[in-house]
């Protein structure tokens, strides 16, 4: 009878090797007998495993206590102790890098064959570093030690269905195997066992039994990481989007209200007109809808108490040309940093586009207005009227400690329509002012305009509003590459306006009482440099068409006015102008960037606050660069319930068409429904930890703890099972190999 | 003959299958399955199988897999499963449903200790705390004798004479995760063994009834003998499956019990299962040495062979029970079964020994401590707690 004793962790395959050992004596015809000794049954463990080969039938069911031969698979299980027991002449087969003499002091006196057989594993692809599959590879090397041939070897893997990999493995291992007789005298010792007290249920030291640290065979350890939600990332005023969802969903709404108003003093209004680039970037998409984030933004500001303004005053003195979300957002973090400000505001009330362009039905004038009177108790010098020339702005230059430039898009395009009347084409950027003003109405008029952005929507709409019988869009493109926010242009279709896609206007000629558009009908053909497809003029005999209509408003986009800017400067990328000799001057919202959103300007105010500030103080509030973005795939979806997304409640198309009340009234609570409270709570919290405890409730080794606002590993008993990284819903978790 | 190297669980779920296998002409084959270590690997093999009529039906609990098993019987199916420990304490009211209800069903039980204290190895309690159930019981002591055993179960239980289900039992990982070399069962060779399963009493639309309801004492008392009856029918059954199943497979299984060496022996112990193949090395090294010692193994421990007993044990001064079970309050299980057997002999003692509970390894050496006491004693005393090496 022959005897071998295999020592291994684990996951290496020690059961396996005992099963192929005995399959390669099987297949000679020996009886034969292989088993382990399983404790627990876990990646990493250390375990043991047998084999008996003999030419009569084996009758010995007992562990192996006086083995002929012992394995050692794992280089860290390599010790004296494996030969306790060994027989006399017997070998010793290691799996090590070293050659047999680096064993000397170990095993004196003793056979021992040695192969790297953890590099030729993974070599082979056989496991990785850290958990090899050892078993295959050993194969070669016990075969060579033993006397058996190769064919042995490859019969027992063939007969087991071991292909590939495998056998180029033990093959390999056959070949390289060292063996050698070690110089010394043997240690013959037989092995004792040690007797422990051994401590029963009932004992009242239960608590002093031998601990178990199950962390002694991880292989891999959970650890705690932060992403960056893609919502945030995709706010470009740098909103703390999850943040203040999570605030929403228990219901704090003042500290809600705290986290938007740390990067924008505009909430309620981006609540209202963002097109809300965060809810595009919303992982939840794909698992049902975005969450509703603008809706969510509008509630907390109209939930939400704002803190009080801090009262400590700077020296420094700093000037903001042009009032709209841009300068107000820089006026609003310079106050927030002790900055006494001057504003220039060429209009006579502040606000920008927000105030003149967007209409009341989106954006009502009190709700605008409570968000600017906030931000104006700072210490803001507001000066209405003064639409500041080159010349004004270099004084500021000398007079202030900075100057702050927002000065929007001033130029509105035009188009040559022939020589029609004036009276009949309007500027919608115009036509929109006179609207909110009540200084317009075109009761029971045809009204044509031309242009697909944001504008022309606004325009169509307020022309409703003031009494068009009939509203058409002229556009070239189609509906697809219109600028607007999509929502709008849905609203817009609801309240009756026509869309006429592909088409665009070439002659405007008098007819009767009304004119008479003509316009040629349009193809998409090869994308222009900003991607979009450029629309071609068909070339059909039908390619030309007219619209017979009382009144033509164009919105074909703004340019901004940088001749107000001093001869010889440039805008830097960061929005500092160079070439100046007084003090630091930066631009930012529409006129340095071309982002046209409200968000978009707020993000570039608070930043230009931040670089004027740095450039005064040297102080860097920017923060270090943001931990990568929780991608979908660190969301596990198949934790969450699908749920459809609350949305804001609305007034009827019919209603909508002849008043500038607010189109869409927010998430509306009832006693039994609050919709903004489910929403929030639809948020994932992509990988940002919201303390939901699941790797608590999951360790099945309970050494998950909480620790402050976080958690706590227990790591001398994780066994690396990593149950709580798959159970972590949000990616926190990540395990990380030892 | 099929020689392969496999674990006990392997062949155990190859033989269930080729038997399930061998009934597809008739009414198929069901297996209600739950696993529980270190049975798993029984049910995940029969779950793979691809039965020509029949099918292993996962469900979410032991009890259940039984009861799987009793409605798809009384359909006249087939059924088998396998379980341990635990799970056979969850399934036991349906255990005893089978029982009563006289449906020919094999379990496979795969000793594991009882818990608490959590403990997955081998001891003997669980399924012998099912011997009232009405199951015949078999213990295996080696991958062949399991196999051979399963085939036998399904010609007894299914008898008309007997009509009772049984437990194949077989040591956790000693035998069951131990790869052997073992003779699988071919599949013609098991059609060839065992008739169609023809349950008499199965439920059919043809005549529709019930089994099972209300009964009176009177009633009640006659299920009773009959139960009883049909288990003094079992040695004779046995003997002839044994004889059928040499013809088939052309070697002779052991029966109800083995008596080795007792004839002239002064000194018997009397183990199963694999602690037994230890006891047969361990008699055959002291008889080298001219010791007058026999063994006996008991293979099936319902009914119990009393007579076969007694009968083995009559030359016997000393008789010495290894017992992997206890019964708290009382013993060893297998020792107050034997003691009752030998009821009115004066002239010997019966000490029983506790060992290799929780699943210690009972190595030839403890035995040779165990006969070396034993033959000093003078008289019986309490059970003995044999420790066994760590
Ligand atoms: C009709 C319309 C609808 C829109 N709808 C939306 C929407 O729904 N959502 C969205 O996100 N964006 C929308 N936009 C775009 C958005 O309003 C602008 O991108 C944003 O207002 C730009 O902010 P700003 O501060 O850079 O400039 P502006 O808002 O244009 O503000 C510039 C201010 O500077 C003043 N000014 C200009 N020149 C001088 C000077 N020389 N001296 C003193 N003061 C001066 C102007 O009077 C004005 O008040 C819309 C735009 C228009 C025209
Ligand atoms: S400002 Fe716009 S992009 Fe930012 S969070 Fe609000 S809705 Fe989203
Ligand atoms: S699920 Fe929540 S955290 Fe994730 S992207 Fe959407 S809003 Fe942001």
């Amino acid at each position: 009878m022959t005897e071998i004793t295999i020592f291994g962790r684990g996951g290496q395959g020690g059961v396996t090797l005992a099963k192929l050992i005995a399959t390669s004596y099987f297949l000679r015809g020996k009886h034969v007998q292989a088993f382990g000794v399983y404790a627990a049954e876990r990646s990493g463990a250390p375990l043991q495993a047998f084999v008996r080969i003999d030419d009569e039938e084996i009758t010995n069911h007992n562990q192996i206590r006086e083995p002929d031969h012992v394995i050692v698979l794992d280089r860290t299980l390599i010790a004296p102790s494996v030969q306790a027991g060994l027989k006399p002449g017997g070998w010793i087969i290691l799996n090590t890098p070293d050659p047999p003499d680096a064993f000397v002091e170990d095993f004196p006196g003793r056979n021992v064959a040695t192969i790297d057989a953890t590099d030729i594993a993974v070599t082979n692809g056989l496991g990785t570093r850290t958990v090899p599959i050892v078993n295959t590879t050993m194969l070669g090397t016990v075969a060579k030690a033993l006397n058996l041939s190769l064919d042995d070897v490859e019969a027992a893997l063939g007969d087991l269905k071991f292909g590939g990999g495998n056998v180029t493995s033990a093959r390999k291992a056959f070949e390289n195997t060292v063996a050698q007789k070690l110089k010394g005298k043997a240690d013959m010792k037989a092995p004792t066992a040690p007797k422990g007290r051994i401590a029963g249920i009932l004992d009242a030291d239960v608590g002093q039994m031998p601990k178990i640290r199950t962390g002694s065979w991880a292989t891999r350890q959970p650890e705690r990481q932060r992403l960056t939600p893609p919502c945030n990332h995709g706010c470009p005023a740098g909103n703390d989007v999850r943040g203040f969802i999570e605030a929403a969903s228990r219901e704090e709404y003042d500290r809600a209200l705290a986290i938007l108003l740390e990067t924008s003093p505009f909430p309620g209004t981006c609540g209202r007109v963002c097109p809300a680039p965060c809810m595009e970037a919303c992982n939840r998409s794909p698992l049902d809808a975005s969450v509703n984030i603008r809706e969510l933004e509008r509630y907390v500001a109209e939930h939400g108490k704002r803190p009080e303004v801090p009262a400590q005053w700077r020296k420094e003195r700093i000037a903001v040309v042009g009032s709209g979300p841009a300068g107000l957002a820089a006026t609003y973090h310079l106050g927030r940093l002790g900055y006494r400000v001057a504003l220039f505001e060429g209009g006579g009330e502040l606000g920008g586009v927000m105030r003149t362009g967007i209409p009341s039905y989106r954006l009502p004038p009190d709700v605008l207005g409570e968000e600017i009177s906030y931000i104006l108790r700072q210490s803001v010098d507001v000066h209405t009227g003064r639409f500041l020339d080159r010349s004004d702005l270099l004084k500021l230059t000398h007079e202030f400690s900075a100057v702050f430039v927002g000065t929007g898009l001033q130029d509105s395009r035009t188009v040559n329509l022939g020589n029609a009347d004036e009276e009949f084409v309007e500027q919608g950027i115009d036509f929109l002012d006179r609207a909110r003003l009540g200084r317009v109405r075109l009761d029971g008029l045809h009204v044509v305009v031309i242009g697909g952005g944001n504008t022309a929507m606004d325009a169509a709409r307020s022309a409703l509003r003031v009494g068009a019988r009939t509203v058409r869009v002229v556009y070239r493109r189609t509906r697809a590459e219109m600028p607007a926010i999509r929502e709008e242009i849905d609203e817009a279709l609801e309240e009756g306006i026509v869309l006429d896609e592909l088409a665009s206007p070439l002659q405007l000629h008098r007819d009767g009482e009304g004119v008479v558009l003509t316009c040629q009908r349009m193809r998409l053909g090869e994308p222009d440099e900003s991607g979009r497809r450029r629309p071609v003029p068909e070339t059909s005999e039908d390619a030309q068409f007219d619209l017979r209509c009382d009144r033509v408003i164009l919105a074909l986009g703004q340019t901004s006015n940088v001749a107000i800017l001093p001869e010889g400067s440039e805008i830097h990328e960061n929005g500092e102008l160079l070439g100046l000799s007084g003090a630091p001057m930066f631009a930012g919202g529409d006129f340095a960037t071309n982002e046209g959103t409200v968000t978009a300007a707020i993000g570039s105010g608070r930043k230009a606050a931040w670089h004027l500030h740095r450039t005064l103080t040297g102080e860097n509030l920017f923060p270090p660069p943001a931990e990568p973005i929780a991608e979908p795939d660190a969301v596990t979806m198949h934790l969450f319930k699908r749920s459809p997304s609350e949305q804001s409640a609305m007034i009827s198309p019919v209603e909508r068409r002849r008043t500038f009340t607010e189109v869409r009234r927010g998430m509306i609570d009832s006693p039994d429904h609050h919709p903004a409270l489910i929403e929030a709570n639809r948020c994932f919290s992509c990988g940002v930890c919201n303390q939901c405890d699941a790797c608590i409730d999951y360790c099945p080794e309970g050494i998950v703890f909480r620790n402050g606002d976080g958690y706590r590993f227990d790591y001398g008993y994780c066994k690396g099972c990593g149950v709580c990284a798959s159970q972590c819903p949000r990616g926190v978790i990540y395990m990380s190999e030892l | 003959m099929a020689r392969a190297l496999v674990t006990g669980n392997h062949a155990a779920g190859h033989t269930l299958a080729a038997c399930g296998e061998a009934n597809r002409e008739a009414r198929g084959c069901c297996c209600g399955a739950y696993p529980i270590t270190p049975q798993s690997e029984i049910i995940e093999f029969l779950r793979d199988y691809e039965f020509t009529k029949g099918r292993t039906i996962p469900v979410e609990s032991e009890h259940s897999a039984m009861g799987v098993c009793i409605g798809a019987s009384v359909a006249g199916a087939r059924s088998f499963t396998a379980s341990s420990s635990n799970g056979l304490a969850y399934m036991t009211e349906n255990i005893f449903a089978a029982g009563f209800y006289r449906l020919p069903i094999v379990l496979i039980a795969v000793n594991r200790t009882l818990g608490p204290p959590w403990n997955i190895w081998v001891d003997q309690g669980d399924s012998l705390a099912l011997r009232d159930a009405a199951w015949l019981q078999f213990y295996a002591e080696s991958h062949q004798e399991l196999v051979d055993t399963i085939l036998l179960a399904f010609r007894i239980s299914e008898d008309e004479r007997i009509l009772l289900p049984t437990i194949v039992a077989q040591d956790g990982f000693v035998t069951s995760h131990t790869q052997m070399v073992v003779d699988l069962p071919e599949q013609e060779l098991v059609d060839r063994y065992l008739p169609h399963c023809h349950i008499p009493h199965r439920l059919s639309l043809e005549h529709p009834t019930t089994i099972g309801g209300l009964t009176w004492p009177r009633e009640t008392e006659h299920h009773r003998r009959e139960i009883q009856t049909a288990m003094e029918q079992v040695p004779a059954v046995l003997g002839e499956a044994i004889d059928e199943f040499e013809k088939v497979f052309g070697r002779r299984p052991h029966g109800m019990l083995s008596a080795e060496h007792t004839e002239d022996a002064e000194t018997v112990l009397i183990a199963c299962n694999t602690m037994a193949r230890t006891l047969r090395n361990v008699v055959a090294e002291r008889r080298e040495r001219g010791e007058r010692v026999g063994m006996v193994k008991p293979k099936m421990f319902r009914p119990f062979p009393r007579a076969e007993l007694a009968a083995a044990l009559s030359g016997a001064k000393r008789v010495g029970v290894l017992d992997r079970n206890h019964s708290p309050g009382s013993g060893g299980i297998f020792w107050q079964e034997i003691a009752a057997s030998l009821q009115g002999r004066s002239d010997v003692l019966v000490q029983d020994y506790l060992v290799g509970l929780g699943g210690g390894d009972v190595t030839p050496q403890v035995i040779h401590e165990i006969i070396d006491d034993l033959n000093t004693r003078k008289e019986a005393v309490e059970p003995i707690w044999k420790e066994v090496a760590a």
